[in-house]
């Protein structure tokens, strides 16, 4: 009865149960914005590796897999897989519509995919990625007037889900960085922007200039170079993955005219024992066309792994069956000589240092846990420590040693329950405008914030000399320190001149990761109340089993 | 006459690091109900340490006699029953108040009928709870002063709220370690006659002091010398 009346006196008659609440607080909000970031950058590697070539990857290059269509079926019909799509891979010459200014033309070394756009969308959402979309009539105040988007008939999503221009030609879409033209913007959009005045421009948006001339070398069925073949395509859209090394060198084209310029569409076949009366090979037919990728997805929940060895034995079944298929002119290649992995697998040279880095973050989370743990441990032992006199005259007039817990559990309860929300709050509010904030720190500051900051800083000066003036020591004291603080502030003002923390070219992704782990969430959460619970409970336990009158004693 | 609280060649040893300072070295004593004692001594001789023991807010040394209560041995009390003794039987006020700073006056004085009491009984008996709190603070002379923090009284208006507290659950014995220390003559008289009043009442008395006049207004004085009662 008392335990409740008295704690909840402890709680609202002092200032430290506030400074309490806001040291959980920042220890629950940094170690939950720590974690987040942390794993958000770890998910959106998985995310993206993953949204790169699927959860598992046939492939044989350059020679590819003929019957392609027939070891689809096998696959979708696996109860572990979602989809298959096949691809062409392979690297190529892109030259640009645009010069660099000296002359010549861009040319870029880029890698070419050649694609079924509809099918690529049900494995990798090829669609979502594609840059230039209608805009939402809510989206097109923010953006500019003279913004290509603004046509009324822009309907880019559409051709670049077909890969077809609207006159007819093959298009190919461009991951967004090819373009020097497109700046991302430092709320992580892109712009078109003309070079030579740095402003907005529709003349440089790539999609709708003429054409580019795309090089590609196909390799001979004797396995040398053949001559390369060169073709125009339409740029239909930009392709934004959010992994910078992909978006500056990846070209989508057609899946035919892809297996047409690298010999890998359906050709004659030749037989090796007939041969016809000038002693040529006989012409047997039409061999299938070939696919060097299949990219496939696993059905929601089914593991990479799993799906990876339901898909080698698809294989296996698929070799059988067009091997024993007389109809089938063409072998696809031994089992073995396929390479099935899963996309860990195959990324595993980008993997391999993010995983490591994992390992280090993991280390550093447990030391931030620890030591926000030890931060809150010690500020209740500190506060109960302060209350074992209480806890002697509590004792003396009969209360329990269980009644006098309960005081403290419920004080350190009620510190860690109202600490943690307002720390998860915190982190929230941090998190969610995590860019905005990286943001804010690339800009220099305004003037008036450096003026005011000075203003500060005159001010608070002014009330310590007359603390001094007055002989108060505490207003001396206290508006010196704020003077330095403000000092502090109004220098890195000075000297602040905005940087990028988080340059898009060095990391993978153009954006921080902004989304809280509900799971840090709620552990921290519950670590905070924890921690503050035994850090109240150990100290409040061990006085309530000292004899009153030692407990009375102590000063 | 049966004796309500006794002690029988009672030991208790300070340990203060590796030295061994002994301050009752067998001291006896016997009070019987309704009695009215006195213990007097110098400073330091362990008045303090004795009323302490009699409360069973300290223990005695493992060779010491037994300190009864109404026939019982405080050694063998469990802890609820030791809990109640210390909430029940007896009222202690000690020399140095002890309130919790951050109650109120009434309910610093109130402090052990809330620690007896469950939410239900507390709110049963709340107003009658209350009600006595508010009176013996009148009586005290602090009826004027029920909502102030005890930060904000004199010491000997402290010590009175103290009193108030001891008497709050009616204890068979009030154990007082110099209840009128700190309050000049008028004021210490005030409660002295106070306590004479209760005790005409029924309330057994052991009261420190070293005060001879108030020694003189108990029934008998107990003293203790080098340890021992004299
Ligand atoms: N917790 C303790 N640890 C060590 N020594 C103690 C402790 N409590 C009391 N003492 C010592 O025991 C002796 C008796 O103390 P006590 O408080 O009983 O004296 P007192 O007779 O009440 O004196 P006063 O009249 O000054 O209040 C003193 O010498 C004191 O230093
Ligand atoms: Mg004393």
């Amino acid at each position: 009865m008392y335990a409740s009346q008295l704690s909840n006196r402890y709680l609202t008659s002092r200032i430290i149960p506030f400074i309490a609440v806001a040291a959980v607080g920042l220890c629950v909000a940094l170690v939950i914005i720590v974690v987040s970031v942390m794993s958000g950058f770890l998910e959106m590697v998985k995310v993206s590796g993953k949204s790169l070539t699927g959860d598992v990857v046939v492939s044989r290059p350059i020679t590819g897999i003929p019957a392609y269509a027939e070891l689809i079926r096998e696959i979708e019909a696996l109860p572990e897989a979602e989809a298959a799509s096949p691809v062409v891979e392979t690297f190529g010459l892109l030259r640009m519509p645009y010069g660099s200014g000296d002359g010549g033309k861009q040319v870029e070394m880029v890698e070419v995919w050649g694609i079924e756009p509809e099918s690529l969308d049900r494995v990798l959402g090829y669609r979502s990625k594609l840059y230039w979309k209608k805009p939402a009539e809510s989206e097109l105040a923010g953006i500019a007037e003279t913004d290509p988007r603004r046509d009324p008939f822009f309907d880019r999503e559409a051709e670049g889900m077909a890969l077809r221009a609207k006159d007819g030609t093959d298009g190919v879409v461009l991951g967004i960085e090819i373009s020097p033209f497109n700046r991302r913007q430092r709320d992580g959009s892109y712009r078109t922007t003309d070079p030579r005045t740095g402003g907005q421009s529709a003349a440089y948006f790539m999609a709708n200039t003429e054409d580019v001339l795309l090089t590609l070398v196909p390799v001979s069925d004797s396995g040398s170079l053949s001559g390369e073949k060169k073709r125009r395509f339409s740029i239909v859209n930009e392709v934004q993955s959010g992994l910078y090394a992909v978006d500056e060198s990846r070209v989508f084209m057609p899946l035919a005219a892809a297996q047409e310029m690298l010999l890998l569409d359906p050709r004659p076949v030749m037989s090796r024992t007939e041969f016809d009366e000038n002693g040529r090979p006989k012409e047997l037919g039409t061999g299938p066309a070939r696919a060097t990728t299949i990219a496939v997805r696993a059905k929601p929940g089914v593991d990479p792994d799993t799906l990876r060895d339901a898909v080698e034995r698809a294989y296996v079944r698929f070799y059988q069956r067009v091997t024993a298929d007389p109809g089938q002119l063409v072998d696809p290649p031994f089992p073995d000589s396929v390479d099935i992995s899963t996309w860990e697998q195959r990324l595993a040279n980008f993997i391999g240092p993010v995983e490591k880095e994992r390992e280090l973050m993991r280390t550093l989370f447990s030391i931030v846990y620890v030591v926000c743990a030890g931060l809150v441990l010690a500020i209740f032992w500190s506060i109960v420590q302060e209350k074992t006199r209480d806890i002697g005259i509590l004792r003396a007039v009969g209360a329990s040693r269980s009644g006098v817990l309960w005081i403290f559990l419920r004080y350190g309860l009620l510190i860690g329950i109202v600490g943690s929300i307002v720390g998860a709050l915190l982190a929230w509010a941090v998190v969610d405008n995590i860019n905005a904030i990286h943001d804010l720190l690339g800009t220099p500051a305004p003037a008036w914030l450096q003026v005011l900051a000075w203003i500060g800083v005159a001010a608070s000066l002014a009330l310590a000399v007359m603390g001094m003036v007055r002989a108060s020591a505490l207003q001396a004291v206290v508006w010196v320190f704020i003077t330095l603080g403000l000092a502090a502030v109004a220098l890195v003002l000075l000297q602040h001149r905005g940087f990028l923390v988080w340059d898009p070219s060095v990391y993978y992704f153009s954006r921080i990761p902004s989304s809280l782990d509900m799971n840090t969430v709620v552990t921290t959460m519950i670590g905070g109340v924890v921690f503050s619970v035994i850090g109240a409970s150990i100290p409040a336990a061990r006085a309530a089993d000292t004899d009153p009158v030692k407990s009375l004693r102590y000063e | 006459m049966p004796m309500l609280l006794e002690a029988e060649h009672v030991r208790k040893t300070y340990r203060l690091g590796r030295h061994d300072v002994p301050v009752l070295k067998g001291a006896s004593m016997a009070v019987a109900e309704g009695e009215w004692v006195s213990i007097v001594g110098s400073s330091g001789s362990g008045k303090s340490t004795l009323l302490h023991l009699l409360g069973g807010l300290d223990r005695p040394d493992a060779d010491s006699g037994p300190i009864t209560f109404a026939g019982e041995d405080l050694r063998r009390f469990g802890a609820a029953r030791q809990n109640r003794y210390r909430n029940h039987d007896i009222g202690f006020v000690f020399q140095f108040y002890h309130l919790l700073p951050e109650l109120t006056v009434l309910e610093n004085a109130m402090l052990p009928a809330l620690v007896g009491v469950w939410l239900p009984q507390w709110l049963r008996r709340k107003h009658e709870l209350r009600a006595r709190a508010t009176e013996l603070l009148e009586v005290c002379g602090l009826g004027h002063r029920l909502g102030h923090r005890p930060s904000e009284l004199s010491g000997g208006e402290r010590q009175r709220v103290a009193i108030a507290r001891a008497l709050i659950n009616r204890p068979r014995v009030l154990l007082a370690d110099e209840p009128t220390g700190n309050l000049d003559i008028h004021t210490g008289g005030g409660i002295l006659d106070l306590l004479a009043e209760r005790h005409a009442a029924g309330l057994t008395m052991v009261m420190v002091t070293h005060d001879a006049a108030v020694a003189a207004r108990a029934q008998r004085q107990v003293r203790i010398v080098d340890g021992c009662v004299a």
